[in-house]
C-alpha cells in the first residue's frame, strides 16, 4: 500500500499514488510516519481547558444540552427515546465527524474558535448542528465563547471512558488544507463509479446511493439499528457543515470514517486521488435541478427551497406511464417536503420519507402524477392487513404512537426495523368542492372536514389504488368503487432504493358539477396535499409522513391575446413618443399646443 | 470635513462591493448576519449607513472634479434600494411588497431631485438634452430611445400578461383574537382570571415576581441565571416544575418548535404555516399565558378561520397532555426564552 510521507510537500502530495511510491523508494522522514495513512499528518494533543471555562460551560449544557443528553452525558435526556437516531452518548467519547484518523478522539481545542478551520471538530459540530438530526446548528443562538465552554465541559466532564489530554490519544490529523481537490471531470467521476463497487462502498449505500443496500442489519456501537446515508440528499449527510454540495465534506467523512457506526475509514486501502474521485462520483449524485446545478438551500432550514405550486403541464393524445419518455422529461419536477403527522395520535415522530418528487402532466380527460421518492425498503404486508382499507383508526391493531419515557430498550432507535411491516403507500387529496370555498379557505389537511370533504387517492404496495371521500381526521374514508375503475395505476416500481409511481385520475367525474370528486378547472389553483407510508417503518392509518399544503395547477396553453395585446400597446407607445417630440419641438419654436 | 467624507465613501464603496459580492455569490450572503427580531433596525441602520457613504462618495468625486450628475445619482439611488431588497432581505419580500417600496423610494428620490428650483432643472436637463438631440451623441441616444422603449415595455407587458404558476399570497393573522373562555378536560377556564397554577413561590402563591427572578438571562445564548438550575438536586416549586414542562417540552414540541425553542425543529422544514419561534419578541413574549394555554390545548384546529385552522399542524394538546402538563411547558417556555408572561393590567 503506498503512504505519504509526513515530510511530502503538499504541492508533490498530490500527484497520489504514483508520487507517493517514488517518495517512499526515496526514503527519509520519522519512521512512524511510515504507518500514517495518505493524507494524514501526527498531531499534537490539545491543552486541556481552564477549570472556569469548564464551570461555565456547565451553566450552558444544562440550560440547552441536558434535555437530549442527559445529566451524565449519556445520550438518555428527557427527549432521547422519542429520537432517531438517538442523541450522542459522550461518555465513551465517540464521535462521528472528525479531522482524525478512525477510532481517534475529535480535534477538539478551546483556544480555537475560527469556524471550519478543520482544527476543531467538535466546534464545528455544535456550530452546524447534524443536518438529517434532531442536533440543530447553534451558531446564532450560543457565542463562539459559549460554544467552546460547553464544549470544555462535555470533553472533560462527560466523556468519561477517555481523556482528550491522555498521553495515550494520539491524533493523526487528516491535512485539508493542503490536500488539492481533485477536479471532479468525467474521468473523475468515471474513476469514481468504478471505485464505489470496487471499494464495496454499495454493499451498505446500495447499487445507485440512495442507502438501500444491507439495510436491516446495521448497528451502531450502543446495538441502535442505522442507515447508510442516502447520496441523494447530501443535505442530510450528518457531516454536510450546512454546505451540503462542498465535496471537501464528502472527501473528510470518506476519509476518516464515522466512529461508532460501521461505516470505516477508507484512508488505509485508497489513495488520496481515488478518495477525491469517489467524493466527486458521490457528490455528482446529489439531487441537483434540470440544469445540474445544485438545489437552492433554503439557509433557515438547511433543506431544499420549497415552491409550493405543483403545475401540469398540457399534452396532446395519450400520457406516456414511462418516466423516461420525451414529454416526462422536459417538464420539471417540484420538490414536496414531507414531515412526520405528529397532530393527532398515533404521532409519527421519526418519518423516513422527508420528501419527494412530483411532476405532473394532463390531457383532454386525465390528469397524471409522477411521484417518486426514496426509501430504503421496499415493504408490502405479508397476508391480509387486520384493518379494511377504509379504516383510518388502526391503534387497536398495534399500530401505536412511542411512548415518551421508556428508556433504551424500548425506544423509538431500538424499535427502528422491529416493526410489524405493512404497505408503503402513497396518497394525495384534494378538496372536493374547491369552487365553492374561496382561498385561502380549504377543508383540513387531515382528510378534509366534515362541511368541506376531501377527494383522496391513495395507492399501497399490495398494487391498489383506491379512491375514498374524507370527512374529518379520525373518520373512516368512505370508498368509491365507481371512480376506481376511472383512476388509473399507470406504474409502480421500487428499484434501488427509490420508489416510482405514476396515478392517473378524470379530471371530472361522470357529470360535469363537482358534488362527488374534485373537477379540474384549467388554470385554477387547487390545494393538494401529499401522505406517505413505509411499511417497514410501522406506518399506517394517520403514522405516516405529511406534507403542508400545495397548490396543483392546470397550467393553460398560452391565449392568442398574450401575443395581440403587447403589440397594441408598443404601437401605442410609439405614437405617445410622437407625440411627445412634437410638442417639445414646438414648444422650442415658441409655439403653444 | 474632507477625511469624514473620505470615511463615509470607503463605507460606500466597502458596502456596494459587499453587495454586489453577496448577489453574485462571491462573498457568503450570511457574511453580515441578519438576526431574527432585530432585522428591521438592521435593515434600516443598514440603508442609512449606505446613505451616509454615498453623500461620502458624491462629495468626495465632486472635490476631485468629477462630479457624477444629479440625474444618475437619483436613478442609480433608486436601483440600489430595489437591489438591496430583493438581494440582501431574507426570507424575501414577495415582488408585490418590492413594488409598493419601490413606488414610495420613487417618490422619495423623485422629491429629492425637484427640492428647489435649481436642483429640478440640473435633474431635467440630461432629459431635454435627449429630447432636443442638438449633438450627434444625444441624437443617436434618442433614436436608441426612440426604438427600445416600445419594444421593452411591449416585452414587459407579454411577460407580465403569460399565464404564471407563481404561488398565491396568502395573509394569515399569527394571534387571532382569543375566546373568552375555553373547556379543556371538561373545566372552563376563564381567559381573563386563569392564572398558571406551577407559577408559585416558595409558600405556593402565585407569584410573578418571584419566577420572573429565575428566568433565564436576556443575553446572548440565554443562559439560566447562576444558582437557578432546574436540574439541581435540590431544585423545589418553581423551578421543579420547569424541569418537567422541560421535559415534556423535548417529548412532545421540540419536533417542531426547535431546541431552542426558535420554531426550527425536525419537522418545521416541511410545514407551512412554519412553527411560532417562541424566542422571536413577538410571540409569547407579546401574549398573556392564558392565551397560550387556548392556543396549546386547542391547537390548529382550533383557531379562528383568519388563523388557517385547516392547514395548521400543531397537535390540539389536550388529546395527548394533561392540563397540568400543558401549564408547565408553558412555563418551561417562558423560562427558556427568559420572557415575561404579559399581565392583564
Amino acid at each position: 500500500m503506498s503512504k505519504f510521507r509526513s515530510n511530502v510537500k503538499p504541492t508533490l502530495a498530490i500527484g497520489a499514488a504514483l508520487g507517493a511510491v517514488l517518495f517512499t523508494t526515496i526514503g527519509g522522514g520519522p519512521v512512524f510516519a511510515e504507518e500514517l495513512p495518505a493524507g494524514f499528518k501526527a498531531g499534537e494533543l490539545a491543552p486541556a481547558p481552564p477549570a472556569d471555562m469548564i464551570e461555565a460551560g456547565k451553566r450552558v449544557y444544562f440550560t440547552k444540552c441536558v434535555w437530549c443528553h442527559g445529566v451524565d452525558g449519556a445520550g438518555d435526556g428527557p427527549g432521547a427515546d422519542r429520537l432517531w437516531p438517538r442523541p450522542r452518548n459522550f461518555n465513551q467519547g465517540t464521535f462521528k465527524i472528525r479531522h482524525t484518523a478512525s477510532g481517534e478522539l475529535p480535534l477538539f481545542n478551546y483556544n480555537e474558535r475560527a469556524p471550519d478551520s478543520g482544527k476543531n471538530d467538535l466546534f464545528d459540530t455544535v456550530t452546524h448542528g447534524l443536518p438529517g438530526s434532531a442536533m440543530p446548528p447553534w451558531e446564532g443562538i450560543l457565542s463562539e465563547e459559549q460554544r467552546v465552554q460547553v464544549l470544555s465541559f462535555v470533553t472533560t466532564q462527560l466523556v468519561k471512558d477517555r481523556k482528550f489530554t491522555d498521553k495515550q490519544e494520539s491524533q493523526t490529523i487528516l491535512q485539508m488544507g493542503s490536500i488539492k481537490p481533485v477536479e471532479a471531470n468525467e474521468e473523475s467521476l468515471k474513476k469514481g463509479a468504478t471505485l464505489i463497487v470496487d471499494k464495496k462502498c454499495i454493499e451498505c449505500h446500495g447499487v445507485e446511493g440512495r442507502g438501500d443496500g444491507n439495510a436491516f442489519n446495521l448497528k451502531d456501537d450502543w446495538g441502535f439499528s442505522i442507515q447508510p446515508a442516502n447520496w441523494h440528499k447530501c443535505w442530510n449527510f450528518r457531516g454536510s457543515r450546512q454546505d451540503p454540495y462542498n465535496v471537501r465534506n464528502i472527501f473528510r467523512t470518506f476519509s476518516t470514517g464515522v466512529n461508532g457506526t460501521p461505516m470505516p475509514s477508507f484512508a488505509d486501502n485508497t489513495t488520496v486521488e481515488e478518495r477525491w474521485d469517489i467524493a466527486n462520483f458521490v457528490n455528482s449524485l446529489c439531487e441537483r435541478d434540470g440544469d445540474g446545478k445544485p438545489l437552492g438551500i433554503d439557509p433557515q432550514t438547511d433543506k431544499p427551497k420549497i415552491n409550493f405550486v405543483v403545475p401540469s403541464a398540457p399534452i396532446e393524445g395519450e400520457i406516456s406511464n414511462d418516466p423516461e419518455n420525451e414529454m416526462w422529461k422536459k417538464i420539471g419536477r417540484r420538490y414536496i417536503a414531507m414531515g412526520g403527522q405528529i397532530t393527532h395520535k398515533p404521532r409519527n415522530f421519526v418519518n423516513r420519507i422527508d420528501d419527494i418528487w412530483v411532476k405532473s402532466l394532463y390531457n383532454e380527460k386525465n390528469v397524471v402524477y409522477l411521484i417518486q421518492w426514496d426509501d430504503r425498503t421496499k415493504s408490502v404486508a405479508e397476508g391480509k392487513l387486520p384493518w379494511a382499507p377504509t379504516q383510518v383508526n388502526v391503534e387497536n391493531f398495534g399500530v401505536k404512537e412511542q411512548a415518551p419515557k421508556t428508556g433504551e430498550e424500548g425506544s423509538i432507535a431500538s424499535a427502528q426495523n422491529n416493526y410489524a411491516v405493512y404497505n408503503d403507500g402513497i396518497a394525495f387529496q384534494f378538496p372536493i368542492k374547491w369552487q365553492e370555498i374561496p382561498a385561502p379557505f380549504k377543508p383540513r389537511y387531515l382528510w378534509g372536514d366534515a362541511k368541506f370533504n376531501a377527494d383522496i387517492l391513495k395507492w399501497e404496495a399490495d398494487g391498489s389504488l383506491r379512491s375514498f371521500k374524507g370527512t374529518g381526521w379520525d373518520q373512516d374514508f368512505e370508498e368509491r368503487d365507481d371512480f376506481e375503475e376511472k383512476a388509473k395505476l399507470l406504474k409502480a416500481e421500487w428499484k434501488n432504493g427509490q420508489w416510482t409511481v405514476m396515478i392517473s385520475r378524470p379530471l371530472k367525474g361522470d357529470k360535469d358539477d363537482y358534488d362527488e370528486y374534485t373537477r379540474f378547472d384549467v388554470g385554477k389553483y387547487i390545494p393538494m396535499v401529499f401522505f406517505a407510508w413505509d411499511g417497514h417503518n410501522g406506518d399506517a392509518g394517520r403514522k405516516m409522513a405529511v406534507s403542508a399544503f400545495y397548490y396543483t395547477i392546470l397550467q393553460p396553453p398560452i391565449p392568442q391575446e398574450v401575443y395581440i395585446y403587447p403589440a397594441v400597446i408598443a404601437v401605442g407607445v410609439v405614437l405617445l413618443e410622437g407625440w411627445m417630440l412634437t410638442r417639445r419641438a414646438n414648444k422650442k419654436k415658441g409655439k403653444v399646443l | 470635513m474632507k477625511a469624514l467624507m473620505s470615511v463615509g465613501a470607503l463605507i460606500g464603496v466597502v458596502g456596494l462591493l459587499m453587495l454586489i459580492g453577496m448577489i453574485f455569490g462571491v462573498i457568503p450572503s450570511n457574511t453580515v448576519r441578519l438576526v431574527e427580531g432585530y432585522m428591521p433596525m438592521q435593515v434600516l441602520s443598514e440603508l442609512a449607513i449606505f446613505v451616509a457613504g454615498f453623500a461620502g462618495l458624491s462629495y468626495l468625486l465632486n472635490s476631485m472634479g468629477v462630479a457624477f450628475p444629479r440625474f444618475w445619482q437619483g436613478i442609480l439611488f433608486w436601483v440600489f434600494i430595489q437591489t438591496y431588497l430583493k438581494f440582501r432581505i431574507y426570507p424575501p419580500i414577495p415582488f408585490s411588497v418590492r413594488a409598493m417600496y419601490g413606488t414610495v423610494s420613487f417618490v422619495a428620490v423623485f422629491m429629492w431631485v425637484s427640492a428647489n428650483e435649481e436642483d429640478w432643472k440640473k435633474f431635467r436637463q440630461p432629459i431635454l438634452n435627449v429630447l432636443d438631440a442638438n449633438t450627434g451623441f444625444h441624437k443617436a441616444l434618442r433614436t436608441m430611445y426612440l426604438i427600445l422603449l416600445p419594444l421593452l415595455i411591449g416585452g414587459f407587458s407579454f411577460l407580465s400578461m403569460k399565464p404564471s404558476v407563481d404561488e398565491p399570497i396568502e395573509l394569515r393573522t399569527v394571534h387571532p383574537a382569543p375566546p373568552a373562555s375555553t373547556k379543556v378536560h371538561g373545566k372552563t377556564y376563564t381567559l381573563q382570571t386563569s392564572q398558571n397554577p406551577y407559577r408559585v413561590n416558595p409558600e405556593g402563591k402565585y407569584d410573578q415576581e418571584y419566577s420572573n427572578k429565575l428566568i433565564v438571562e436576556q443575553s446572548m445564548g440565554r443562559l439560566m441565571a447562576p444558582n437557578a438550575n432546574p436540574w439541581d438536586d435540590k431544585a423545589q416549586g418553581y423551578l421543579k416544575y420547569v424541569r418537567e414542562g422541560g421535559e415534556i417540552f423535548f417529548q412532545n414540541c421540540h419536533f417542531c418548535h426547535g431546541d431552542n425553542l426558535n420554531g426550527r425543529g425536525l419537522h418545521a422544514f416541511a410545514f407551512n404555516p412554519i412553527p411560532a419561534n417562541f424566542t422571536d419578541p413577538g410571540t409569547i413574549a407579546q401574549l398573556q399565558e392564558t392565551f397560550i394555554f387556548w392556543r396549546v390545548a386547542k391547537g390548529g384546529i382550533g383557531l379562528p378561520t383568519e388563523g388557517f385552522p385547516w392547514a395548521s399542524v400543531m397537535p390540539p394538546w389536550e388529546q395527548h397532555l394533561t392540563t397540568d402538563e400543558i401549564w408547565k411547558v408553558i412555563l418551561f417556555e417562558y423560562w427558556h426564552t427568559g420572557y415575561y408572561p404579559r399581565t392583564w393590567d
